[in-house]
């Protein structure tokens, strides 16, 4: 069954009237679901986005990465919960059938801290680094971190409280931001002897409430995702987290990328409008800085792939098209 | 125009000042502000308090290894180690498990590889922070004490517990005695919840009198020694008190001792979790160490 999809609105009222679902406008054969027409009428014409009619897998990549990141932090929590012992431990250091993981920047400012340099965190950081060197450094954002899915639904409610005007407007910080609060929290364990930033890592504190209960202090999370919602959209992703930092400064080097094809881009940005981080898309599609989405702060969410309907962006293998 | 502009530019840079500024003087001023005034009872291993809270990744692996669950993780309550693992020994002590597995679930070193076994492990020490309520001082059998705190409607729970301790403590021929009037074949541990389930106000006061009688109340309590996990290591000594206390029991045959606790304490706090007055008698110093002068001034005072 070949579904062509109709952008005019004329095509649909001629559907209606004539009852079939086969109608030939001009030379071309026409078929339409009925589903998709009721949209349309319903709307009325200009309203509603037509890519969300024509891509029909539009959510595709958003499907497979909400899945992956529950099934995995599901499994953080079965593995204590069920005692299945599969992925024990937390975000900040786990262990997966045994073999030791660590995040990197917990494991960085613990070494600084604390000037102990265990074999095993040594091991287990190695490991999560070569992990996200393959999987593409902010891949952990996108499909790992908890924080992150929250923050996903805090940013769909931002948006629509903006749309309809219950806040008036975004406001924006500095995106370098986030390299000071790295390099900051990194000289303060050093100098202070003190995991400080663990305190307060929402990433951290929502993964050990996810494994062994909420304290108190999941009321700091509760507060930045308020801060998102109703100050800045997605503050603490784009602007001020460390850990999304060291995952950003692994991506740079990663070979996972999204591709994007210049030659079937027909230069419409509803990427950019997909986008999560607004300047990730802007050194490739805007200025052809390169084949490949470049920036540090993309996390391969997928997000621009499923709005792409030129079928230009792609998931892909930096250096490798070079090798073969 | 222009005025609106330069307050939007005003506000940005002040917001993020702000920001800013708040984020050196939480990493500046939080640590002292916040850092716990007592010290929590680490896992065995721990580093000494300040390397531990440093190098303490806040994983929690420790927690899911422990066979019996007694390691829990710091909150806001507790200071800014949130996060870290700490022991409670009233609602649950280490018991120093084999082979130490909260050591060797430690991804950092925070709870420390070199040690191997339990008698190495050096949490705190047990101090008789309440010599007056010590049953052992008094001179006071502690399942005559239980009993005597037990009433029927009450505290069936407890009863319970009392007769775990009870039955490998008896003599053959006391055990025959509370079985015939029991009316079971053989008293086991196993048959304590049926005991339990069918006691009566009658067989409860006969239990009592009878439990009063047997050998065992004759020797004073002992239970911080009997329960401890490395009680072959000898942690506690009973001494014979030098000066009778006034306030002595109804049985002047038990001897009146008082424990005393060794170098090789280790601090697990399963003495504080059993001793059976409450508040405990007996409780841990997390992270003190043993000394023996000051143990002698202790005893005299």
């Amino acid at each position: 069954m070949s579904e062509l999809l109709i952008s005019d609105n004329e095509t649909v009222e001629q559907d209606q009237v004539s009852g079939e679902n086969n109608v030939a406008s001009g030379t071309k054969k026409l078929k339409v679901s009925k589903k998709s027409a009721k949209a349309k009428k319903r709307k009325g014409p200009g309203l509603r986005d037509v890519s969300i009619l024509e891509n029909p897998h539009r959510n595709k990549w958003r499907l497979i990465r909400w899945s992956f990141l529950l099934s995995v932090n599901f499994l953080f929590f079965a593995s204590f919960y069920f005692d299945v012992q599969i992925l024990e431990g937390s975000l900040s250091g786990s262990r997966l059938l045994g073999f030791h993981l660590a995040d990197p920047f917990a494991a960085l400012q613990m070494m600084l801290a604390s000037q102990v340099f265990n074999i095993n965190l040594i091991i287990g950081t190695t490991t999560v680094i070569i992990i996200y060197l393959l999987l593409g450094g902010r891949f952990f954002c996108s499909w790992v971190c908890p924080y992150h899915i929250l923050a996903e639904w805090g940013e769909t409610l931002h948006k629509y409280l903006l749309h309809k005007r219950i806040i008036k407007r975004n406001h924006v910080f500095n995106d370098r931001f986030k390299y000071f609060f790295f390099a900051l929290f990194l000289l303060l364990s050093a100098f202070s002897g003190y995991t400080i930033f663990e305190v307060i890592n929402p990433v951290a504190i929502l993964s050990r409430s996810i494994v062994y209960g909420a304290g108190l202090i999941i009321l700091w999370v509760v507060a930045l995702l308020l801060f998102e919602i109703f100050y800045s959209r997605r503050a603490w992703c784009r602007y001020f987290c460390p850990v999304g930092v060291s995952y950003n400064l692994i991506g740079r080097i990663a070979p996972f990328k999204i591709h994007w094809n210049v030659k079937k881009c027909s230069n419409c940005k509803k990427c950019q409008r997909a986008c999560m981080v607004p300047w990730v898309l802007k050194e490739t599609v805007n200025m052809g800085a390169a084949d490949y989405v470049v920036s540090g702060d993309c996390t391969r969410c997928g997000l621009c792939l499923d709005a792409c309907e030129d079928g230009a962006l792609s998931y892909n293998i930096r250096y490798l098209d070079k090798l073969i | 125009m222009k005025k609106a502009i330069t307050r939007r530019f005003f506000f940005k840079k002040t917001s993020t000042a702000v920001i800013a500024g708040g984020a050196v003087v939480y990493g500046v001023a939080g640590v002292p502000l916040l850092k716990s005034k007592e010290l929590l009872l680490r896992p065995p291993g721990a580093l000494d308090e300040d390397t531990f809270l440093a190098s303490c990744i806040k994983c929690g692996q420790c927690l899911q290894v422990c066979p019996p669950q007694v390691i829990d993780l710091a909150g806001i309550s507790q200071g800014l180690g949130i996060g870290t693992p700490f022991i409670v020994p009233q609602q649950g002590a280490c018991i120093l498990c084999k082979g130490l597995p909260c050591v060797l679930a430690c991804p950092t070193g925070a709870l420390d590889h070199q040690i191997s076994e339990g008698k190495e492990a050096a949490m705190g020490l047990a101090v008789l922070s309440k010599p007056e309520t010590c049953l052992a001082r008094k001179g006071e059998n502690d399942i005559l004490y239980e009993l005597s705190r037990t009433t029927f409607e009450t505290r069936l729970q407890a009863l319970a517990e009392t007769l775990t301790k009870l039955v490998p403590r008896l003599t053959f021929d006391e055990k025959k005695t509370i079985s015939a009037e029991l009316g079971l074949g053989n008293l086991e541990l196993s048959g304590i919840p049926r005991i339990v389930a069918e006691m009566t106000p009658e067989l409860f006061a006969w239990l009592k009198k009878y439990v009063a009688e047997t050998e065992q109340t004759k020797t004073a309590c002992r239970i911080c020694l009997q329960t401890c996990p490395i009680s072959s290591e000898q942690p506690i000594v009973f001494q014979a008190e030098k000066e009778a206390n006034p306030e002595s029991s109804k049985l002047n045959s038990v001897e009146k001792m008082r424990p005393v606790v060794q170098r090789t304490c280790v601090g697990c706090g399963v003495c504080e979790e059993k001793c059976p007055t409450t508040p405990p008698s007996i409780t841990i110093v997390s992270r003190k160490k043993w000394q023996p002068q000051a143990l002698k001034v202790k005893v005299q005072a």
